[in-house]
């Protein structure tokens, strides 16, 4: 037998482990149907605390020093927490909240030290340090992970929507078109381009078309956003047929220095259209071959 | 008499409060008067300094004031920062010139842009004062 001085806190949850998770249970969940009604699955919940008790319990047997070491989200124990906390994100669960759940158990943990080792005060107040100190831990633990997972979520809704908002359109053999709507940021700026010159080179893109009606405003930003994509796009080979700008947007341009070099300009789409299938040698026509 | 606009304060700290002030100030312009054609080449104004601030300086205040008079309508805002300020306010103000790989079109632009254009800057606070101005009829 090693000479482990937190083998008796082992013991003590592994005897208690039933009554602790009780009362672990019964205290946390009087505050969850309370605010997270028919969220919560009782089953669910109590099979997690019965883990988190076990792994609890083997950290503190094999545990010898006086302090607990780092935790890493890889430990066995780690991935608990992780799991608790990702799931309660997702759910739309607070933060507090999980920081609650191990706030409840630290104090039904306190009580039973108390009950235990109350005739043994140096051994109870190592305990008690140690297992706070633990479960301080593991609390940062679940709060990075709670954040970590908040992140991935609005990342991905947000991803989810700025590819929503810039489809490219095949609208002839060989003549895409770009509408934009909205405010054209970096991050959407760079997103399109790629999409733009993937199908250019996919569909052997003669032209394409960016339509700019849906921007609100021009400034020095957009405009270099518009260069990058139009050099990178005449660069593979396509022409570039701008529509959609406004008078009084065509006029904010020229006063603030920019021109866009080597494209064709349309005000309205219908014309841009027109214009870019000539460039691949269409037309539309009236059936019946009377012009339009 | 007429009814002033309370001025606006929008504070500056990333991109979305570019998107805000943009608004806001489009919003007060088409209220006091200003044609559709003014309110874009405001919306462009600030959205360049609102920008610098956002690039250059961290934060900032952009402050949207109705100083309309008796014979003019006027439109002012005040675009200000406690950032490092800019070294050459001469070279700063050339197209072209930019520190940041921009265009460097963003100030003289804006000069460009508005009736009324004005800065100063020395480290630690940047100040530029634009307005549109239109004569009343
Ligand atoms: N608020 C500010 N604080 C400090 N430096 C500034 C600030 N605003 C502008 N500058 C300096 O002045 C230079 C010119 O600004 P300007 O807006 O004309 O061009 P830019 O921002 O570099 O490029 P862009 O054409 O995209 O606006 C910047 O590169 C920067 O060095
Ligand atoms: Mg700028």
């Amino acid at each position: 037998m090693t000479t482990n001085s937190l083998a008796p806190i082992a013991n003590l949850l592994q005897q208690h482990r039933v009554a602790i998770c009780d009362e672990w249970l019964n205290d946390i969940m009087r505050i969850w149907e309370h605010s997270h009604a028919g969220l919560v699955d009782k089953e669910e919940v109590s099979r997690q605390a019965n883990d988190f008790l076990k792994e609890l319990a083997v950290f503190f047997n094999s545990h010898s020093g006086e302090a607990p070491a780092e935790i890493s989200t890889n430990s066995p124990f780690g991935k608990i927490a992780c799991e608790l906390s990702i799931e309660r994100a997702k759910k739309g669960f607070k933060p507090a909240d999980t920081a609650q759940y191990i706030i409840t158990l630290k104090n039904v943990l306190t009580r039973h030290f108390l009950r235990t080792y109350s005739e043994t005060p140096v051994d109870l107040a190592l305990y008690l340090r140690v297992m706070n100190d633990m479960l301080d831990r593991i609390s940062l633990l679940t709060f990075e992970m709670y954040v970590e997972t908040r992140e991935r979520i609005i990342a991905q809704q947000s991803l989810s929507l700025s590819e929503l908002s810039t489809p490219i359109i095949l609208l002839w053999n060989n003549v895409l078109l770009l509408p934009l709507v909205g405010v054209i940021d970096t991050v959407r700026a760079r997103q399109f381009t790629e999409r733009l010159l993937e199908a250019i080179t996919r569909y052997e893109a003669n032209v394409t078309i960016i339509d700019v009606t849906g921007v609100p405003v021009f400034d020095t930003s957009v405009a270099r956003h518009f260069m990058k994509v139009i050099d990178a796009a005449q660069l593979l080979g396509s022409r570039i047929v701008m529509t959609g700008i406004s008078p009084e947007g065509a006029q904010t341009l020229t006063k603030l220095g920019i021109n866009f070099s080597n494209i064709i300009s349309r005000a309205t789409l219908r014309s841009g259209l027109a214009e870019a299938l000539l460039l691949v040698g269409r037309r539309i026509e009236l059936i019946g071959g009377v012009r339009p | 008499m007429r009814e002033m606009i309370d001025p606006e304060r929008v504070l500056i700290r990333d991109s979305t409060d570019i998107v805000r002030a943009r608004a806001v100030a489009r919003q007060v312009a088409n209220q006091i008067g200003f044609t559709l054609a003014d309110q874009t080449r405001l919306a462009t104004a600030v959205s360049e300094l609102t920008r610098n601030i956002v690039q250059y300086a961290g934060e900032g205040v952009c402050e949207i004031a109705d100083a309309s008079g008796e014979e003019e309508i006027r439109l002012r805002i005040i675009v200000e920062d406690n950032g490092p300020g800019i070294d050459d306010i001469d070279r700063a103000m050339k197209d072209g010139y930019s520190t940041g790989g921009g265009l460097g079109v963003g100030l003289p632009g804006t000069r460009r842009l508005m009736d009324d254009f004005a800065i100063e800057s020395s480290p630690g606070c940047t100040r530029v004062s634009i307005a549109l101005v239109r004569r009343r009829v």
